[in-house]
């Protein structure tokens, strides 16, 4: 009760503040009214009666200020009179409040957008019920397996009762094509098993999820159903209530859809959110039965998770499964290769471990890199800081006065700590909240940058964002109004005596300053040697010669697995698109081939070469066959990558052909074997002699007939252009089936010159065209231009962030460079003033500042060199062959230290060299 | 402060801690302003107590924000008007409970006076 009468008469005096002080002084006055009128009746004369009723008093203002001082409230009136203050000060000095604010919002916002990433892909756990008692099904390392084939699931399904629930999620999403055929499009797509939202407790938000009657092969009742995820639902179906009985086509299998997940519900996927979701049950219908994976022990494509009892613990639960781990392995295990013993199936140990937080791609990419950006970025907010810290001490200098003057009228040191304390805090609240706008478009576009495809981070403003912000703003504060808090406590009253109340007594403060400016210096140069390197890394590859021409090619995959296309016709009707596509309005060239440009594929086959001492019978190890992988191609290995293309496909490209002829199209499946060859399998195989006339075997295949080699390209790049030339061999598509497995591939990407620069307005035209002759192919097309940023999308993202952060360093360095310099020279004010009294030149004014200052830039140029060449030893890998220690990028990175720097110096300087010497003078 | 007067004795200051008490039972008799409380102390004290009126408006006011006192502006003997405050319900709750306290101290301390 008390609490709240306090809490109204506090909000009253608020609120009516002068009706209130109106009536606190009429009930002084009116006591002063009575104690004279008390002493008139006394017969004491009016005059001194009234002086006589005043003393009594002690002073009406004093009195008033008494009841002010001891309500309830009055902290909070102070410290709103101090807050209204801080304003009006900052409002006087607009550009110097701007330059904080924007410094504060720029290194609080870079931190709380690298937080709120950190947190989302690292820290938070999955919005189900319950995550900590979910628990993950993993070997223990060294293979430290965490995927599972579905016999084994069907396993521990059985052993469902000694845990609180299991389910099974496939461990990669998939890619589910929406579309009939054509030009395809693609939803992400999970697999799960039925009593998958049961057990981690999500409720739909429209109609149902899975039942375990879905799971039934073929589908349940209803037949084959898929749940979609409210993303999905909102951005497919605009959000419409009937979406519930509609037909999703899911490679080309009609699935009813039966129920949307909750929002905020993005799989157990960290960093990618599924859109459709289907039970295992309908895996056949839609891979088709020979591809189903539900009946193969050697397709690992599963995670397992259980749920645990309200008590058991993972070790109880890994204790459990190890009791029927040995039933696993029986009823499980793969038919057995030549060589391999029954003994080394699930031989380890298997285990639980905590699933709270959900698997991710992107986190284990990503994860550490992030961490180590997240440090930096504190450096830089410290940096920041530590500026700001100085430019206040800097300002502190001017307004000693002021507190002088205050601590004479009686203010206590404590209430103008505390002054100075709201001002940084009320600095520090408006960079914060500037910062949470740098912080949301910075996330997003981090995020946007970290992954090529559908990277998905939800990164709500929620409270532990605010709250992070609110404690970067509250730490910054404390950092940097410390200093001049303290400088202010520590001020005599006596200096208000003189007239202009110049303290001397900073030399220690000095000395600090002059140290985090060096530092800052450093780590300045340090990001710009890092920054220049992965700039010139970016710049480097994005305009390597790649040996073909990159911005007029439209490429097109066509996909047959799923299309109405027996694989003995395969190749016939390849080639019919291809004479189709030639003809349609803007198309120069076309081609197809089976392995494309910057695809991440390779093919790669031992061969023997007449006339090479390379031979392919040599024992050595290297990746055979194909596959998408990014190991690389031994020196000493007889290997070679291989591709198979039809005429025209040089001509696509815009490759050179150095030497011999190109493949036509009499070079078909019964004419002599022939290939093309580029430059650096010339140089591998032979020295760099020409290979035309040359043949080779490949060594797999002994019965087959030897290839000629009739002609010579410039290299090109094939499958990474980060990496050296691979030698490559180009055989006819015709040609190029393998042994025992005549049909054409079915996968090949078809290639597409365009007459203009545009390549990709062809898009239409061309998917008609294949539609013409096949209208259930798969399509789907990328610009062979967009390809390449795709690749490079890691060096640019680099590039792009440390170029930022550079530049963000070298300003503040400048900054507080300035600061620093400005402050030293209001220091020696008056000895510069006699000296140019004396008869100083300007120009020897500006070298005495500047000399200090050099020796300060100097001194953090030195220690930043040596550490960032230091350092950069740890990028080395992320820089496709540019030494760390590239001499031209240390000398750009110091010389645009040194200039920015020495313009920063430089203002202040001249500045002084302009001082009125009898200005001064007249001070003293 | 005060001038002193050399016709009276020095008049002494109102204990710690009591003044909530005694402007509590004052009012408890009638509602009054600031200057009749001030006065009253005085008379019922037999001009022993005078009370600092830097010490009393703010106690006042305190009181009044706890809710213990309400005020009332009316029309004083001069026909000014002057602030009145009287006791609420919760301030004579809370003036049962100052004067048991205060009749704990009092007897303790007049027990340890005489025994020792």
């Amino acid at each position: 009760m008390r609490l709240f009468h306090r809490l109204a008469s506090i909000l009253w005096w608020i609120v009516r503040r002068d009706r209130a002080e109106r009536r606190l002084d009429d009930d002084i006055r009116s006591f002063v009214e009575m104690a004279a009128a008390d002493r008139v009746r006394e017969g004491i004369p009016d005059l001194e009666a009234r002086r006589l009723a005043l003393v009594e008093l002690g002073g009406v203002d004093q009195v008033k200020e008494s009841v002010r001082s001891g309500r309830h409230g009055a902290l909070l009136d102070d410290v709103g009179r101090d807050v209204r203050y801080a304003f009006r000060l900052l409002g006087r000095q607009p550009t110097f409040a701007a330059v904080i604010i924007v410094t504060l919002a720029l290194g609080i916002g870079a931190n709380t957008a690298f937080f709120s990433i950190v947190d989302g892909l690292l820290l938070r756990t999955l919005p189900v019920q319950e995550p900590e008692r979910l628990a993950l099904l993993v070997a223990p390392p060294p293979s430290a397996q965490q995927s599972w084939t579905y016999p084994i699931w069907q396993e521990i399904q059985r052993h469902a009762d000694r845990f609180d629930g299991v389910f099974a999620w496939t461990r990669f999403d998939a890619q589910f094509n929406l579309t009939q055929g054509g030009e395809t499009q693609f939803a992400n797509g999970v697999w799960a098993s039925a009593g998958s939202f049961d057990v981690l407790g999500v409720k739909p938000v429209v109609g149902r999820l899975f039942v375990p009657a879905d799971d039934r092969p073929g589908g349940g009742d209803g037949g084959p159903v898929a749940v979609i995820s409210h993303a999905f639902w909102q951005e497919r179906f605009g959000g419409a209530p009937d979406v519930i009985g509609r037909t999703l086509t899911v490679e080309r299998v009609p699935l009813t859809i039966v129920g949307v997940t909750p929002p905020g519900f993005s799989g157990l996927n960290v960093g990618r959110s599924f859109d459709v979701a289907v039970p295992f049950g309908i895996e056949p219908l839609i891979r088709g039965t020979n591809q189903s994976r539900l009946n193969r022990r050697t397709s690992w494509w599963l995670s397992v998770m259980v749920r645990l009892r309200p008590r058991q613990s993972l070790e109880d639960a890994t204790a459990v499964l190890q009791t029927f781990q040995p039933g696993i392995r029986e009823a499980t295990r793969p038919p057995l290769r030549p060589g391999e013993t029954a003994d080394e199936y699930l031989s380890e140990p298997l285990m639980f471990v905590s699933a709270a937080r959900g698997q991710s791609g992107l986190r284990d990419t990503y994860g550490r890199p992030l961490l180590v950006m997240m440090m930096v970025v504190g450096a830089v907010l410290l940096i920041a800081c530590a500026n700001i810290a100085n430019l206040l001490l800097a300002r502190a200098t001017a307004r000693g006065h002021e507190w002088s003057v205050r601590l004479a009228l009686g203010a206590s040191r404590g209430r103008l700590a505390r002054q100075l304390l709201i001002e940084s805090l009320l600095l520090a609240a408006m960079g914060a909240a500037a910062g949470l706008i740098v912080a949301q478009w910075g996330s997003e576009l981090l995020v946007s940058q970290l992954a090529t495809d559908s990277a998905y981070l939800e990164l709500p403003l929620d409270w532990r964002m605010l709250g992070f912000t609110a404690a970067m703003a509250l730490a910054a504060a404390l950092v940097f109004g410390v200093a001049p808090a303290w400088r202010a406590a520590r001020g005599a009253p006596i200096d208000a005596m003189k007239d202009r109340g110049r303290n001397n007594a900073g030399s220690g403060r000095v000395t600090v300053a002059n140290s985090l400016v060096l530092a800052q210096v450093a780590l300045s140069l340090v990001l710009l040697i890092c920054a220049g390197l992965f700039l010139r890394t970016f710049g480097r590859l994005t305009t390597a010669s790649l040996g073909f021409d990159r911005d007029r090619v439209l490429l097109a995959s066509l996909d047959s697995r799923r299309a109405d296309l027996a694989p003995p016709a395969r190749l016939a009707v390849y080639e019919r698109i291809r004479q189709r596509v030639l003809a349609v309005p803007g198309v120069e060239q076309a081609a197809i081939s089976i392995v494309v440009p910057l695809g991440g594929a390779m093919w790669s086959r031992r061969i023997d070469v007449s006339g090479s001492t390379l031979r392919g019978g040599d024992a050595s190890d290297g990746p055979e066959g194909f596959g998408f992988t990014d190991r690389p191609i031994p020196e000493n290995s007889p290997l070679a990558v291989f591709n198979g293309i039809t005429p025209g496909w040089i001509a696509t490209f815009g490759t050179q052909l150095l030497a011999g002829r190109d493949l036509s199209g009499h070079d078909g499946p019964g004419s002599p074997r022939v290939a093309l060859v580029n430059q650096a399998f010339a140089r591998k195989f032979l020295n760099g002699a020409n290979p035309v006339g040359h043949t080779m075997h490949l060594t797999r295949e002994p019965d087959s007939p030897a290839i000629e080699i009739v002609g010579l390209l410039a290299d090109a790049v094939y499958r990474d252009v980060r990496e050296p030339t691979l030698p490559t061999a180009y055989v006819p598509l015709l040609q190029s089936s393998e042994q025992g497995q005549p049909d054409g591939p079915a996968v090949v990407t078809l290639s597409v010159r365009a007459a203009s620069s545009r390549p990709g307005l062809l898009t239409k035209a061309v998917a008609a065209a294949a539609g013409e002759i096949n209208p259930t192919l798969a399509i789907t097309f990328r610009t062979l231009d967009d390809r390449l940023t795709d690749t490079l999308m890691r060096e640019r993202l680099l590039a792009f962030m440390s170029a930022s952060f550079g530049a963000l360093a070298l300003l503040m360095a400048a900054v507080g460079l300035y600061g620093v310099t400005s402050y030293a020279v209001n220091l020696r004010r008056t000895e510069i003033g006699i000296r140019m009294a004396l008869g100083a030149t300007r120009g020897s004014v500006i070298g005495l500042v500047l000399g200090r200052v050099s020796m300060l830039i100097g001194a953090g140029i030195v220690v930043g060199l040596a550490i960032g060449t230091w350092a950069s030893r740890f990028i080395a890998t992320l820089l496709s062959g540019l030494d760390p220690r590239d001499p031209a990028t240390l000398l750009a990175s110091v010389v645009t230290l040194a200039v920015v720097s020495a313009l920063a110096g430089w203002l202040p300087a001249s500045r002084a060299s302009r001082l009125d010497p009898t200005e001064v003078l007249r001070e003293i | 402060m005060a001038r002193k007067d050399p016709d009276r004795m020095d008049k002494l200051d109102v204990p710690q801690g009591t003044l909530e008490l005694m402007i509590l039972t004052i009012l408890a008799r009638e509602p009054l302003h600031g200057y009749g409380i001030s006065q009253r102390l005085a008379a019922l004290s037999h001009d022993n107590f005078q009370v600092n009126p830097g010490s009393l408006f703010p106690s006042l006011y305190r009181l009044e924000q706890d809710g213990q006192l309400k005020a009332e502006w009316r029309a004083s003997e001069n026909n000014r008007n002057a602030k009145y405050y009287a006791l609420t319900a919760a301030g004579r709750r809370q003036l049962e409970q100052h004067r048991r306290r205060w009749n704990r101290i009092s007897f303790a301390i007049a027990s340890v006076l005489e025994g020792a």
